[in-house]
Order: structure tokens, then C-alpha cells, then sequence
């Protein structure tokens, strides 16, 4: 197999607990952890050094530990995700979670958008089913860790909202405008919030 | 019965005093899981699957919302031991020796990188000789580790008692139900901490210093054999991915 963009650059292999360097000089990244003076490896892999960026007031290094299987990724704020829209209702609609920063998980999170975060301008004038249909594949950022049962997602920006969509006679939603998808089997149009795809 | 010939100094199965038995360990042994071992220490065999960080099921059950929600189930397989066991789960020693595994795993386990979502650790124990509480905690570390779940350091157990005057490590069935004092010792390896610490029966406390010390010496011993374990399975994936 050709060489991927895998490099073993600093190569030693490390298990979790071990000894990495000082935190006097070092800073610990991806895969390690502080403690006290020390900084240690929290996942088995190979340990990886980050020089400092230039003119960052820490002239530290950083250390990460490459693993070969990094744990399932969880939603933190500000992360872009992809979801599918399950339920639209009155207010706001529920979303499966599907991929988070482009990192599919194993299994799903449950989203929640809400009526003021589906766009930015006029949030109180938005009519949650012509925003999104259940099935639609939509791109949101996530707000906050929301409540007990659901994360807050919004798709208030131009590049967030419905990615991929299908129409009612069953065809694929094509976007026309921001508001407007057509379907290209019928050419009949339905009205979304889209994302605008650059 | 004598526990340790005092002419040889062998014990019921051949070991000496400071002997552990054989240990072995697999891992990625459940595919589906996101990290799996399974591990035997002697004719102990215990496998252990984790899943997660994954959502929380029970919204109930969550405590803290900025940590990750760590759930552990102890079950013995109904032919693990001699007797055929009637019910594996839910009597009072399966549900004890959960809630040790779960404390003790959650000592090392990071959970504030995974906040919101919960962790699940199973651990079966197919077969029964003795210190299977260690041998869980044991594969349970080697699962997560599997998993690529950060935790501060390996966790290892193992047991360690006192018959016929002499300071025993690592209790087979035998010796264990002899009546005698069983101490039960989880470390922290690299950081040289104790997360767990039982014992049943009683023992003065400087002959309970001794056998304190012969069991943390055999968690060191197991932690090494763990790191091993766990370079090799990387280096046989990265070998496979090209």
C-alpha cells in the first residue's frame, strides 16, 4: 500500500501512563494529559511533537499521542455536524446526529433546532415546515450542550441548513435559491432553509 | 490442609509463594464492540467489551453533566464455575463486584473529554478460578484501552494472601476458599497510586504490610505484560494498514 499521509515522525510507541516529559516544556496535546509537573500519555500510540507556533507568546512544544483508534467523537460547542431531520414540529425540529467535524460516529446523538436558531434574520417569522421536511440532510453547528435530552443545534448561517433532500414524488431536491429547492423529476419547487455549498 | 509443603515450599499447584500464574491476553476479541479483551490469568478466563462514549440511554441516571457517565456489569456465565449457576446476574456479589470495577475504572478514565455521554464496560467471566475481580479490572483496562478511550494510567489488580504463615500471590479457587485472608490490590501502574483495596477476613497490620506489598509487586508484573500486549496489537494494525 503506498504511503499515506501517516508519519511516524518521532516514532516511539507509548501506552497510557507514560512518562511523555516535563510540563515545563511541554504542552500537553492531543492523546496526553498534565499532571502536576509531568505529562503523560492517556491512549496507546506513537508520541508525535508539535513545534510552537511562531510568535505565540508560549514558546512551549507541543506533545500528542497518536492512536490508532481514536475514540468515537462526542459534539462539543461550536463543532460543525451533519444531521438527519427526524420530527418537524410547531417550534422546533429533531435531528439525528449522524457526523461530527466530519468524523462519522457509531451511534447517533439526538439535536434539537430550535424556531429563533434556524436563520438569522426575522427568527420570529420562521415557519419550521417550510425550513426543513423529516429525511432532510442538513449541516448545523452546535450551540451548547442544550438539556437533557437533546444538543442545541442552529443552521443560522449561509452555509448551514439542508445539504441533500428529497422531494415528495421521490426525486432529489436540487437548491435554486435559499429558500427554494426543485424536485428534477417533476420540477415542482419546495420551499427549505439551504445551505449555501460552496 | 497443608497450603505450602513445608518440606518444598511448593504450593496445591506447583507454584512457589511469589509464583502468579500464567497470563495471557487477546485483544479485539468482540468486533463489533469499540474495544474488546479478553484475559486469563491461570485457568481464570474473563472477557471484557466497551462501548462508547456514546449518548446517554437513561437520562435518569446522569449525575454530572460535565463528565462522562461510566456504567459497569459484572455477569458470571452459568458454566464458569462448578456447579451450574442459577442466576449470573443481579445477586449480591455480581452487583458488589460492579460497582468496585466501575469505581475503579472511573478512577483512570478522563471523563471530562467526554462530557455528556456514557461509557459501558462488560465483563463475563467464563471461567472461574480465583480472582476473577482481578482478572476483570484487568481486561476491563485492556478494553479501553482498545477502545482508545484516554485515561490517565493502566489499571491492573491482582490478589494476594496468607496461609501456612507464608505471604501467597495471586489465590487460586482453592486457596481462596481455604478460610484464609484474601487482599485485593488495584494500582495505578506508572503513578504508583492505589484505586482499589479489599480484603475479607482479618490479618495484624504488619503481616497485612507484606502481603499488601507482594500483591502491588504483582500488579507492576501484569502492568508490563499489558503494555507488551498493547504495543503489540498496534503494531500488528499498523502492519495490516500498510
Amino acid at each position: 500500500m503506498a504511503a499515506t499521509a501517516m508519519d511516524h515522525d518521532g516514532g516511539d510507541m507509548v501506552t497510557p501512563g507514560e512518562l511523555l516529559g516535563n510540563s515545563l516544556t511541554l504542552v500537553a496535546g492531543r492523546g496526553a494529559y498534565t499532571e502536576g509537573r509531568s505529562v503523560r500519555a492517556s491512549v496507546t500510540g506513537h508520541r508525535r511533537i508539535v513545534p510552537p507556533a511562531p510568535g505565540s507568546d508560549d514558546q512551549r512544544s507541543t506533545v500528542e499521542v497518536v492512536g490508532h483508534k481514536a475514540h468515537g467523537a462526542v459534539p462539543q460547542p461550536g463543532s460543525i455536524v451533519i444531521a438527519r431531520i427526524t420530527k418537524v414540529m410547531a417550534r422546533m425540529a429533531s435531528a439525528d446526529i449522524m457526523c461530527v467535524d466530519s468524523k462519522a460516529i457509531k451511534e447517533k446523538f439526538t439535536g434539537m433546532i430550535r424556531q429563533q436558531d434556524v436563520r438569522a434574520t426575522e427568527i420570529d417569522k420562521v415557519d419550521m415546515y417550510q425550513s426543513y421536511r423529516p429525511g432532510d440532510i442538513v449541516r448545523a453547528v452546535v450551540l451548547s450542550l442544550g438539556d437533557a435530552r437533546a444538543y442545541y443545534l442552529s443552521t443560522a448561517k449561509n452555509e448551514l441548513g439542508v445539504v441533500s433532500a428529497q422531494s415528495i414524488a421521490g426525486g432529489t431536491l436540487v437548491p435554486i435559491s435559499w429558500t427554494e429547492m426543485q424536485c428534477d423529476l417533476t420540477g415542482q419547487i419546495e420551499q427549505r432553509k439551504v445551505a449555501k455549498v460552496e | 490442609m497443608e497450603y505450602v509443603n513445608p518440606l518444598t515450599g511448593f504450593r496445591v499447584d506447583g507454584r512457589r509463594p511469589n509464583e502468579m500464574r500464567q497470563l495471557k491476553a487477546e485483544v479485539g476479541v468482540v468486533a463489533r464492540a469499540d474495544g474488546s479483551a479478553l484475559f486469563e490469568m491461570g485457568n481464570t478466563r474473563v472477557i471484557a467489551a466497551v462501548y462508547g462514549p456514546r449518548e446517554i440511554q437513561n437520562k435518569g441516571q446522569q449525575v454530572n453533566n460535565k463528565e462522562a457517565l461510566v456504567r459497569c456489569e459484572y455477569r458470571m456465565a452459568e458454566f464458569s464455575t462448578g456447579d451450574r449457576r442459577r442466576k449470573p446476574k443481579g445477586d449480591r456479589r455480581s452487583t458488589e463486584i460492579s460497582l468496585v470495577i466501575r469505581q475503579t475504572m472511573e478512577a483512570s478514565i478522563l471523563t471530562d473529554l467526554m462530557p455528556r455521554s456514557q461509557i459501558d464496560i462488560f465483563v463475563q467471566v467464563l471461567q472461574a478460578d480465583g480472582g476473577t475481580r482481578s482478572a476483570c479490572i484487568n481486561a476491563a483496562t485492556l478494553a479501553l484501552a482498545d477502545a482508545g478511550i484516554p485515561m490517565r494510567d493502566i489499571v491492573t489488580s491482582c490478589s494476594a494472601g496468607y496461609l501456612c504463615s507464608t505471604p501467597l500471590l495471586d489465590l487460586n479457587y482453592v486457596e481462596d476458599s481455604a478460610g484464609g485472608p484474601d487482599v485485593t490490590v488495584g494500582i495505578l501502574a506508572k503513578m504508583d497510586k492505589v484505586t482499589l483495596l479489599q480484603m475479607d477476613a482479618k490479618l495484624p497490620m504488619d503481616t497485612f504490610e507484606s502481603v499488601m506489598g507482594l500483591a502491588i509487586e504483582g500488579c507492576k508484573a501484569i502492568a508490563t505484560y499489558i503494555r507488551e500486549v498493547l504495543l503489540e496489537n498496534t503494531k500488528r494494525l499498523e502492519y495490516q494498514r500498510g
